[in-house]
């Protein structure tokens, strides 16, 4: 004979407490097994608990009324002669419940008693700030270079292969170029790399021409003063932008691609702007993504991030591709009147625009100052011919002179 | 051995298991005398009786219970889905009986579940859709999608051979690809192939855009790239230990398929990628796929699938990480 | 004008046996081709597998089962069914079917695995000829077609039956198996279990129409019957397991019913239906019928009786025992174990991770 403590099972799946609602069974009665013991009620239903035990009972370990938990004392029973089809079990009430067996809720193991021990991090030389993929990390430990020390000519100062392999003391296997006095070799990695790259791909591939205009910025002056006074300031980057989107609408061919695989021309239905920035590491086109569906303040707002992201190296691949026409501020600083921009391919236009300063204009048979701004268009000739380029310039030039108007 | 295209291909390779093997059963929507609506059992019916390819009542749910039944007594069904849009009526069979049925009671289903799957033919809607993500989440089941009327004909050998369900999709914008096939050469499941070397950036694909990977790597060639495509072949089981193999020579990896990229195929992929080539890698893994959106009209489907140049934009944002 | 109309003319040998409200008739009954032997193990089987019911139902008061669910009222259907039947035929069951698995032959203890939270599947289904517990509700039907359409093509004599309740026929996988069934004349039959509830919801708001009847649009016949009386289902199942073995086709069984317990014991009756309803129906329990009807006839005797009641008792007993001394098998064994025939490389080193987690835990 031992005593066995019965515990309060979960009487239906997930359930996590019973209340009380009468004992069957007195301290002292002795039962049989599946004895009637008491009526419980759960979240479902009430039920009657029978006895998994046949002996006498010793204590009843709650009161009616009393809420119960799964798991916690029922009943304690002097279990007798069926005792080799009970599972020994001390009758210590303090006892935590089994988890194994069914019907004790729904709570799982505790927690630490699977978890394998922490791999010791392997204390990193480099600083948070260093920025460098996986495999360029694993280069650059195969090689023994200290990442903190390379400086990155990657996208956002990514440190790349190429940097890591500069930095090693035996730099490729190629043979070194020889040393002529008075000349010092820049080897090319990284962001100028790609600018090469792109560049030989649009002179040797687009046949490119460039037309130029001057604009009358007097309207466009006029609207940005109207905002300075209503405390936004803004750059003419936006106002150019929006005119060129508008100028884009009416001629989508020049939002296009030349697709060499098919010869085919590609004409893009969203207005994807790549917004030309000068940075520390050189030239970056960010993209300014359905411009088309922009209204003014939301152009100034994104393409201000995308100029300071650029610079800060803070933008994602997302926002650096996709382009579908291209526009360069060359007189953002600088006397520059204009330019004779490259095609970024494989679009087929590139808008620059020239600084805005007085300028004689003749208005009504008199030469008067106004404000004023050169435009440069560069197109690809396969897709578009010298006359539809006039008419875009001109659409362009219209939409910039009617700004506010 | 004259080319043959993939349709002719899968219809030999059904003629052989049903030669092989008396147990094989053909069976489906209208794969009788019509010989399929893709005609891929073509004449299996007059040559191998009413017995043993026999046409269906229209009940898709019915079809797989019914190979559950006929795989308990023996036989190896091989039941066709009319098309892809259609194999939700049959998922509860398909999920929670044809994939445990084994876990259950510890008999096999060697089920083969052939569907035509993906875009590309121009269809109305429930033509063209991409469910296999549906079917890789599903412990119990194998799933596996050609690329070449050869891997049809041998990967079709091995479903049947395997001793699991596995789901077979068949890509029908490519059933009439044209290739000379060796009906001698195996394919196990799980087993991916390289269909182009390339060293820049690695292209994974499978099904119907193995064949868009491979003519961006073309064109890419043209700007100087170099583009290695890896079809899968198999879904599950996958073949990482390849896919990692590239990866150790191009650190760069864009995944293509048509299925929508939102909680598809692919993110399992570079998950994987993550976890076990997180060192190998110079780039972000990036997919290439349908939108987040249901499969439009077909006016507008070409926009919606994978193409050339979305491959190739990817290709140049993961090598303009250097 | 064309066919429009297509009646079924298909013998049927069942509705001879039964009146027009679903009574075996008397004929049919004295002509039961059942010894008095055979008699009195019905009677002990119905007994058998009741206080089973009842064991489980306190097993899992006692929390030593997750769950479980009374067939108490439904006995005749178990047994009846199982005895009209030949071993080599097979069920495929629904979840309720414990008895009639008791009645293949399955040690009860080893069913119970399955409400013990040890394992989706604990019997071999092949052995016994029961196909497994089926938790979707009809989702089993179309696979006892399926295994039926088999039995034909391998020019085997055996017969498929498969069971479910009254809420299974309103889900669109009866339909389509009962359909594919017909066209395809497979030895098959459906025993529709017409307990009168499908959890909470009534017979009445299940469907607006007959059950036994629709079996017509599908090209084959059936029967309503009385469901508590264990002779009459014998008598139906055996006649329509003989016409479906002749190659004459499925045939739709409606055996009516009533679930006395709970739908399980997560349920609670008393919020959706009246006692009254309850005792209108304990005045039809299976048991007490057949006992009165043996008697009459002088097949069974107290000392039989009596004896019964002891073997039930010490069944009851025996399962209550080995229930409890099955020890859980290798977590590795029991999640991985069955998946896969031929497993996949990451499922295989997925189970490794796994064991090699449990080691020393």
């Amino acid at each position: 004979m031992a005593d066995q403590t019965f515990r309060l099972p979960d009487l239906g799946e997930g359930l996590t407490e019973a209340q009380l609602v009468a004992w069957r069974v007195e301290e002292g009665a002795r039962i049989d097994v599946n004895a009637p013991l008491a009526d419980v009620e759960t979240a479902k239903a009430v039920v009657v608990i029978p006895s998994p035990y046949a002996g006498v009972v010793q204590k009843l370990h709650a009161k009616p009324g009393q809420t119960v938990a799964v798991g916690a004392p029922l009943i304690t029973i002097a279990a007798e002669g069926a005792a080799a089809v009970v599972e020994p079990r001390k009758a210590d009430a303090d006892e935590p419940a089994p988890s194994t067996l069914v019907g004790y809720g729904p709570g799982g193991p505790q927690a630490g008693a699977r978890r394998r021990p922490r791999v010791s991090a392997a204390a990193s030389a480099e600083p948070a700030e260093v920025r460098a993929a996986p495999f360029v990390r694993q280069l650059a430990k195969e090689k023994g270079v200290d990442l903190a020390s390379v400086t990155g000519t990657g996208p956002g100062g990514r440190i790349t292969k190429s940097d890591v392999e500069a930095a090693t003391s035996t730099p490729a296997a190629e043979p070194a170029a020889p040393q002529v006095d008075g000349e010092r070799r820049i080897s090319v990695v990284g962001i100028r790399k790609a600018i090469a790259r792109q560049m030989v791909r649009s002179v040797s591939t687009i046949p490119q021409f460039t037309e130029f205009a001057i604009f009358d910025a007097t309207n466009l002056m006029a609207a940005r003063d109207r905002q300075k006074a209503g405390g936004a300031a803004l750059t003419p980057l936006p106002y150019f932008i929006q005119a060129m989107v508008k100028a884009v609408h009416a001629y989508p061919l020049m939002n296009s691609a030349w697709d060499e695989s098919r010869d085919e021309i590609v004409v893009k239905q969203a207005v994807n702007v790549g917004i030309a920035v000068n940075t520390a590491q050189g030239l970056l086109v960010p993209v300014l993504r359905a411009a088309d569906r922009l209204d003014l303040p939301a152009i100034a707002e994104k393409s201000a991030h995308l100029i300071g992201g650029a610079r800060a190296g803070t933008l994602g691949p997302g926002e650096m591709t996709g382009g579908t026409i291209t526009v360069t501020n060359v007189g953002a600083s600088g006397p520059v009147e204009t330019g004779t921009p490259i095609i970024n391919p494989p679009e087929c236009c590139v808008v620059g625009f020239g600084a805005i300063k007085p300028r004689p204009m003749v208005v009504n048979g008199q030469v008067v100052a106004r404000p004023g701004a050169w435009i440069s268009i560069s197109v690809d000739h396969r897709i578009v011919d010298g006359a539809l380029a006039t008419e875009f310039l001109t659409a362009l030039v219209k939409e910039l002179e009617s700004i506010g108007a | 051995m004259e080319p043959v295209t993939m349709a002719k291909a899968i219809n030999l390779s059904l003629r052989e298991a049903l030669t092989r093997d008396e147990n094989v059963l053909v069976f489906g929507e209208d794969v009788g005398a019509l010989g399929g609506v893709f005609r891929i059992t073509d004449g299996l019916q007059k040559a191998f009786g009413e017995d043993r390819v026999f046409d269906t009542p229209l009940a898709e749910s019915a079809i797989i219970g019914i190979a559950v039944g006929l795989a308990l007594r023996g036989f190896k069904p091989v039941p066709e889905i009319q098309f892809d849009g259609f194999i939700y009526s049959a998922f509860d069979q398909i999920v929670s009986m044809v994939a445990k049925y084994r876990n259950r009671s510890g008999i096999s289903m060697p089920i083969t579940i052939r569907v035509p799957f993906g875009g590309h033919i121009g269809a109305v809607e429930h033509h063209s859709e991409s469910p296999e993500a549906y079917f890789t989440h599903t412990a119990g089941l194998k799933v596996v999608a050609p690329a070449t009327p050869g891997d049809a004909y041998a990967l079709l050998q091995s479903a049947i051979a395997d001793p699991d369900p596995v789901i077979f999709f068949e890509p029908k914008a490519r059933y009439y690809l044209k290739e000379e096939i060796d009906p001698v050469r195996q394919v196990p499941l799980g087993k991916a192939r390289v269909a182009r070397e390339g060293s820049g950036v690695t292209v994974i694909a499978y099904g119907p855009t193995v064949s868009i990977a491979l003519e961006a790597a073309t064109a890419a060639e043209k700007e100087n790239m170099s583009l290695e495509v890896i079809d899968l072949r198999s879904l599950s089981p996958l073949d990482m230990p390849t896919v990692l193999e590239s990866l150790r020579k191009t650190h760069r990896a864009v995944i293509v398929h048509e299925a929508p990229v939102f909680g598809g195929f692919g993110g399992e992929i570079a998950a994987r990628i993550a976890d076990d080539g997180f060192d190998l890698l110079a780039a972000p893994v990036t997919r290439v796929g349908g939108m987040d959106a249901p499969y439009p009209p077909a006016r507008y489907e070409k926009l919606y699938l994978p193409d050339v140049d979305r491959i190739l934009e990817e290709a140049d944002v993961a090598l303009a990480y250097g | 004008m064309a066919e429009v109309v297509r009646t079924v003319e298909t013998e049927d040998p069942v509705r001879p046996l039964f009146s027009p409200t679903g009574e075996l008739t008397p004929e049919a009954r004295s002509r039961i081709g059942l010894d008095p032997e055979g008699l009195r193990d019905l009677y002990r089987k119905m007994v058998l597998i009741r206080r089973v019911d009842q064991e489980a139902l306190n097993l899992q008061r006692q929390g030593e089962l997750g769950l479980w669910g009374q067939y108490l009222g439904q006995e005749a259907i178990h047994v009846g069914t199982v005895a009209a039947l030949e071993s080599e035929d097979w069920i495929f069951p629904s979840y309720r079917e414990f008895g009639m698995a008791m009645c293949r032959g399955i040690d009860p203890a080893e069913i119970l695995k399955f409400f013990r939270g040890l394992s989706h599947g604990p019997y071999d289904s092949r052995k016994h000829h029961f196909a497994p517990l089926t938790i979707v509700v009809a989702a089993q039907i179309p696979h006892a077609v399926g295994f039926a359409m088999g039995s034909r093509l391998k020019h085997s004599r055996d017969v498929t039956l498969t069971t479910f309740g009254d809420g299974a026929t309103s889900k669109g996988d009866w339909h389509e198996a009962m359909n594919v069934a017909g066209v395809f004349k497979a030895p098959v039959i459906f025993l529709c279990q017409n307990n009168h509830w499908a959890i909470s919801v009534p017979l009445a708001k299940q469907t607006a129409g007959s059950i036994a009847e629709r079996a017509q649009g599908y090209g084959f016949p059936g029967i309503r019957i009385d469901g508590n009386d264990v002779l009459g289902v014998f008598a139906a199942v055996r006649a329509a397991a003989e016409r479906a073995r002749r190659g004459d086709g499925p045939y739709l069984i409606e055996a009516m019913t009533y679930r006395m317990g709970a739908h399980t014991t997560s349920d609670d009756p008393t919020r959706y239906r009246l006692q009254a309803e309850l005792e209108s129906w304990s005045a039809k329990d299976p048991i007490g019928r057949y006992r009165e009807w043996l008697q009459g006839r002088g097949i069974l005797d107290e000392a039989t009786r009596a004896a019964v009641e002891r073997e039930a008792e010490s069944t009851a007993e025996g399962m209550r025992t080995r229930l409890r001394s099955i020890t859980p098998g290798p977590a590795g064994e029991a999640i991985f174990g069955r998946v896969y025939g031929n497993p996949p490389d990451s499922f295989v080193e997925e189970r490794e991770e796994f064991e090699s987690s449990l080691e020393g835990s």
